[in-house]
């Protein structure tokens, strides 16, 4: 090979594995991002069952049921829809009724969500971001005056 | 004295515009008054920024809540030293450590560049300086610690019980010395590029500041790693949340500068590349601060958010970034680039280092800010998880773990490859012996986790190897060993630890991840459990009174083979009043390098509570690890080689006297 | 004045900064090309100590040891084009540091005048509270006795002093926790449990709930002739709807009572609304302290009824920002009832069952409530 060629090879190769790699990152963007939903939304939009999302709300009041081994299920609400969600696992200490709450996980049989991690806020002054928005969006959360 | 620290801080601001602008000026005229201007003005401006930041301190200290910082962010019941970690524990307090230790690097530089050229010296220090000035009017403008408040409120609101722990004491200045640590190699490039022209000093100061930078931010994400692991009772090390990857994506870039910055001080070449990952690496450093303190991402991090800090930070993004990448489109040609070499050679290896670690690079930008780009251009709100980087971060990085040990054995320019292949059969031959021994003799582990455990030996073997290579092995006695081996050159244990501390920490994650195991149960005193062949029994929920808090205590014993207790946990529930927060205390109990993980949950109406236990081995490593790379980057920070003298008159006549040549 | 003096010598430490180097002697600088032949030089000396070592091979320390003398020949040629003169930019460099060694008072004394508070000393906590008790207000008298009490939680007196404190500054919350403390600690009393009653009245913004209750019924069967749980088990009467039995109960009050009695006026106002459309439990929607009981009985009929709208109209405004408080609406519709505002009950209560939807449990229990008051949501 003449030097020329060399240099040819090497920077076909960096590209290919340039190519590669953003295949790759635009392939498991595809296939894992998690979308974000509300309940309502979830009549609206088409979730498959096994599909990977994120549900966020309001934990509904007088819906948290404690069952054996730490199984815990509530409903989550944005006051117009609500969805069942069930999780096995220690809720965040900020879990509350009545609170906002993000819950990631996949819908099982018979239309439960079955959460393998929920998300709190994480200080008074805090709500999740994405269901502040949503709830401004339809309406129910105000912006409280400090 | 609080109205002294607010005086000081803006006098610091004063003297940042003066550092900014003269010596910048000085450079561009020749004129050494001018640049002489500012090393005692980057000491003085440190100097003001030191005051000020202990006044702020000492009104934490003393519960002064005539500060609105203080009231909101501190409680007269609070231990002393979360009274001062409290400091930094808010936004505008560690802003203030941000520039502290932003105006500290300036006046090292200004300290210990003696012996750069003089316009150099100038042009760094007026580039830290802009940065400085930057920040100090962010900080006046919409983040001033130092607002009063009349009359004071007698009692604060606390700081937030997540943070009333000794991580906030050490996470943070660790955090900021690496991310602020990368300013210096931007100035460093910035400078370059306003010269148009790289001296050699140029890049052999690189390397050190670059190593500083690396071994205090590998220090912080480690220490915040841990912090998260038992602070937030979730039992994991690692949530791909996007401000971790905040800090990441500096560490990646920096390590791949690390790395480049070698092959510039050896070799002259890719003196370019190694100006323009400087730049990338503090402008992800940058990024990383916008993230955090801009709101625009939902994180266990996020400071209460204002919308203005947010536009004035991304102003100061925009500046800072867009500045220099169009000053390195104008000037990056003018700039001569370096020496050819072999793509087989130590300079190729480190090229494919700098490859693979700048795309792992940029598949961790894009995981995080592809969500904020979708939420931007349309309806959806997604977000991307551990899942997405497991798929493209992981396939970048085994590559190149498996590499590691080639790289410091090939030689420079041409090496040879099958040579150092010989060198490193012992240390495959174990590493396949690891991974059968794994899939054979462990229960329930998969090929992967096998596969895991030999790249992990793999690595630390490799790492030993180029030790006992360098040191002789094979072709000298034990004792002229031992001798070479202690007269090795310290950069060279520095790479070989901080190799060995990268399997430590890959031997930990592997563990930790295909080996640990988990249960959830609700328990009655008196109960007991096993986990991974360990009893653990449940004596009972006592509560309990802390200074600013009150809890439930869950004592646990763990039972060793005779049936009597061998070791005693406790975790709690924590109630704080003020904030009316609840906040989890794990129980850990360190075996050997492994741990027993036990967090707490809800109580039940008929006494019980839920428990979470978790047999995590070889945990211990994942920051041990960490730990050990630090050690090798602190043992190459004092290799001589990296003190370079500045020309005097005296070395000056006895070269002239004894003309340069090989001895 | 002290921190004029430090700020001045600050500025002048900051000032001599800038204005020594400017001042000082111009040091003639080695030129850049040195610095690299400097750092040439070291690496020589490296390899050498490296080949020495038996890192490298001879043939590649040659090699390495010949590129870095290409370097150094490479610098020499270099060097000669390095030659600038700055005569004609002395003017600009004059200029350039005029303006720095002013810029430095200006800008942080201009500056500081807009965003600093000079005058304010600093306040620590503790010297605070080790001022003269005469010269501290009634917050830092609070807080040094709650500083007593961290350190002494068993002082059972001590907290007994604090809860009537907390009860005056409207800290219900605070005042229920110190009744509590000082029961358990210095033992029942019907003083103290008639304190916990108002608290826990107080923190539920006035509402006689039933855990009041039951301490203003222990205060009573300690002290069967205590005048402030006799009051509060009538409000709790009214507040439930059972007026009649209130007013009795008010009545039987009045007969008790010593003529003297700091009560009688409270109880005769209570009584003089209980039957009417207007007052008692009107002034019971905010949540009255004795202190707000003792204004109200002391006012005139033309101001009392104004400062019962005022709080009225207060509370409509919470819950117009803060919508999701269902005691807060009864209170509100509860309140319209009493005062005649029949319309303005039915739009809160409206108002209220939109808030939390048509079907939700809260609206079927703010229907009950209404029709128990005589409203209907929708006529």
């Amino acid at each position: 090979m003449t030097r020329k060629q060399k240099r040819l090879s090497v920077i076909v190769g960096g590209l290919a594995f340039l190519a590669a790699a953003t295949g790759l990152t635009f392939y498991a963007l595809g296939q894992k991002a998690s979308y974000f939903y509300m309940p309502a939304d979830l009549t609206t939009a088409s979730v498959q069952p096994g599909q990977r999302i994120r549900l966020g709300g309001l934990v509904e009041k007088g819906t948290v049921e404690r069952g054996q081994g730490g199984t815990v299920a509530f409903s989550v609400t944005d006051t117009h829809k609500s969805v069942k969600v069930t999780y096995t696992g220690i809720l965040p200490d900020l879990f509350r009724e009545g609170q906002g709450v993000i819950t990631e996980g996949t819908f099982g049989a018979g239309g439960v969500f079955v959460a393998d991690s929920v998300l709190a806020k994480h200080d008074e002054r805090y709500m999740p971001k994405e269901v502040a928005d949503g709830l401004k969006a339809k309406g129910v959360w105000q912006e409280s005056k400090k | 004295m609080v109205e002294t620290g607010h005086f000081a801080l803006v006098l610091a601001f004063a003297l940042s515009l003066v550092q900014t602008i003269v010596p910048l000026f000085g450079a561009r005229l020749n004129n050494q008054r001018l640049m002489a201007v500012g090393g005692p003005v980057a000491v003085t401006g440190f100097a003001l920024t030191a005051l000020s930041f202990a006044a702020l301190a000492s009104a934490y200290a003393s519960s002064d809540f005539s500060l609105a910082n203080v009231w909101e962010n501190s409680h007269s019941l609070q231990p002393m030293i979360y009274k001062i970690t409290g400091t930094w524990g808010n936004h505008e307090g560690s802003m203030l450590l941000w520039v502290l230790i932003l105006t500290f690097f300036g006046a090292l530089v200004a300290a210990f560049g003696s012996n750069l050229p003089a316009t150099l010296r100038a042009n760094v220090l007026a580039v830290q300086g802009s940065i400085g000035a930057a920040f100090f009017l962010f900080i006046l403008a919409t983040s001033n610690p130092f607002i009063r408040l009349n009359p004071a409120p007698i009692e604060g609101r606390d700081l937030n019980p997540i943070l009333q722990d000794l991580g906030l004491a050490i996470h943070p200045p660790l955090l900021y010395l690496g991310y602020v640590g990368f300013s210096i190699c931007f100035s460093f490039s910035v400078a370059a590029l306003i010269e148009g022209r790289i001296d050699a000093s140029w890049a052999r100061w690189v390397r050190p500041w670059t190593l500083v930078a690396w071994m205090f931010l590998t220090g912080g994400i480690a220490m915040g790693s841990y912090w998260a692991y038992y602070e937030l009772g979730w039992g994991g090390f690692w949530f791909w949340d996007p401000v971790e990857n905040a800090s990441f994506m500096p560490w990646l870039a920096g390590t791949a500068l690390l790395h480049s910055a070698i092959v510039m001080e050896k070799r002259s070449a890719l003196k370019i590349w190694t100006l323009l990952l400087a730049i990338l690496t503090f402008s992800l450093s940058l990024l990383g601060t916008f993230l955090v303190r801009s709101g625009v991402l939902t994180s266990v991090h996020a400071f209460a958010t204002d919308p203005t800090r947010g536009v004035f930070i991304l102003c100061i993004l925009t500046l800072f970034i867009g500045g220099s990448l169009a000053l390195f489109a104008l000037r990056a040609s003018k700039l001569t680039a370096g020496g050819l070499f072999h793509p087989i050679s130590r300079e190729g290896a480190l090229v494919l280092n700098n490859l693979f670690l700048t795309t792992a690079t940029a598949t961790v930008l894009v995981g995080t800010l592809y969500p904020l780009a979708v939420e931007a251009f349309s309806a959806d709100k997604i977000s991307v998880g551990a899942p997405f980087f497991n798929l493209t971060f992981a396939p970048l990085m085994v590559p190149l773990l498996v590499m590691v040990p080639f790289g410091p054995l090939l030689a420079w320019k041409r090496g040879d490859v099958f040579g150092v292949a010989q060198r490193l059969m012992v240390a495959f031959a174990a590493a396949l012996l690891a991974t059968l021994v794994t899939a054979l003799f462990i229960d329930g582990a998969s090929v992967l986790a096998a596969l895991g455990v030999g790249l992990a030996v793999w690595l630390i073997l490799g790492a030993l190897t180029d030790l006992a290579v360098k040191a002789g092995l094979g072709n000298a006695a034990a004792p002229v060993m031992v001798r070479r081996l202690i007269g090795l050159p310290r950069s060279v244990f520095g790479t070989a630890f901080a190799h060995l501390g990268l399997g430590l920490t890959v031997l930990g994650i592997v563990g930790t991840l295909c080996f640990g195991t988990e249960k959830i149960l609700s328990m009655h005193a008196g109960e007991t459990v096993e986990i991974s062949g360990r009893t653990v029994r449940f004596v009972g929920l006592y509560p309990a009174q802390g200074p600013n808090y009150s809890e439930d205590r869950g004592r646990f014993e763990l039972i060793g083979v005779s049936g009597s207790p061998v070791g005693e946990i406790s975790s709690a529930k924590r109630f704080y009043p003020v904030r009316q927060t609840t906040t989890t205390e794990s129980g850990i109990k360190t075996i050997g390098l492994s741990q027993l993980y036990i967090s707490l949950g809800d109580e039940g109406k008929d006494g019980s509570v839920v428990v979470r236990l978790w047999w995590k081995p070889l945990v211990t490593l994942i920051w041990g690890g960490g730990l050990v790379m630090m050690a090798g980057a602190a043992m190459s920070l004092m290799d001589r080689r990296l003190r370079v003298g500045a020309p005097s008159r005296r070395r000056k006549q006895a070269s002239a006297v004894a003309p340069a040549g090989p001895p | 004045m002290l921190f004029w003096v430090i700020a001045a010598i600050l500025t002048l430490g900051a000032s001599l900064a800038v204005l020594l180097p400017l001042a000082g002697a111009s040091k003639g600088a080695s030129s850049s090309g040195d610095h690299d032949l400097e750092v040439y030089r070291d690496q020589l000396a490296e390899l050498d100590r490296d080949a020495a070592r038996g890192l490298i091979g001879p043939a590649e320390a040659a090699e390495a040891r010949a590129e870095i003398a290409r370097r150094i020949l490479r610098l020499g040629n270099a060097d000669v084009a390095d030659e600038t003169s700055g005569r004609s930019a002395s003017v600009t460099a004059r200029l350039v540091a005029t303006v720095a060694v002013l810029a430095v008072p200006l800008v942080s004394w201009g500056l500081y005048s807009q965003i600093g508070s000079p005058d304010l000393p600093s306040q620590p906590l503790s010297e605070r509270l080790a001022k003269n008790p005469a010269d501290s207000s009634v917050d830092e008298l609070v807080a040094r006795a709650e500083a007593h009490l961290a350190a002494n939680p068993s002082d059972g007196r001590g907290w007994d002093v604090l809860a009537p404190i907390y009860l005056r500054m409207q800290r219900f919350a605070d005042a229920a926790a110190a009744y509590r403390n000082a029961i358990r600690l210095d033992g029942d009393s019907a003083v103290r449990q008639a304190g916990l009653g108002e608290a826990i009245a107080g923190a539920a913004g006035g509402i006689v709930s039933a855990d009041a209750q039951d301490a203003f019924e222990a205060a009573l069967k300690l002290d069967p002739a205590n005048a402030k749980a006799s009051f509060y088990l009538a409000m709790a009467l009214a507040q439930e709807g059972r007026g009649k039995e209130a007013a009795a109960a008010w009545q039987a009050m009045l007969g008790r009572l010593p003529p003297d009695s700091p009560w009688r006026g409270a109880v005769e106002q209570a009584l003089a609304k209980s039957g009417g459309p207007e007052v008692a439990s009107g002034a019971a929607a905010k949540g009255p302290d004795a202190a707000d009981v003792d204004a109200a009985s002391s006012m005139s009929p033309q101001d009392r009824e104004a400062m019962i709208n005022t709080m009225v109209a207060g509370l409509d405004d919470k819950l117009r920002q803060n919508p999701r408080d269902p005691e807060g609406w009864m209170r509100l519709v509860r309140s319209y009832v009493v005062l005649g505002k029949t319309d303005q009950a039915r739009d809160a209560l409206g108002r209220a069952i939109a808030v939390f939807g048509a079907d939700s449990d809260e609206a079927r229990k703010f229907t009950a409530f209404a029709a128990s008051l005589g409203l209907t949501a929708t006529e």
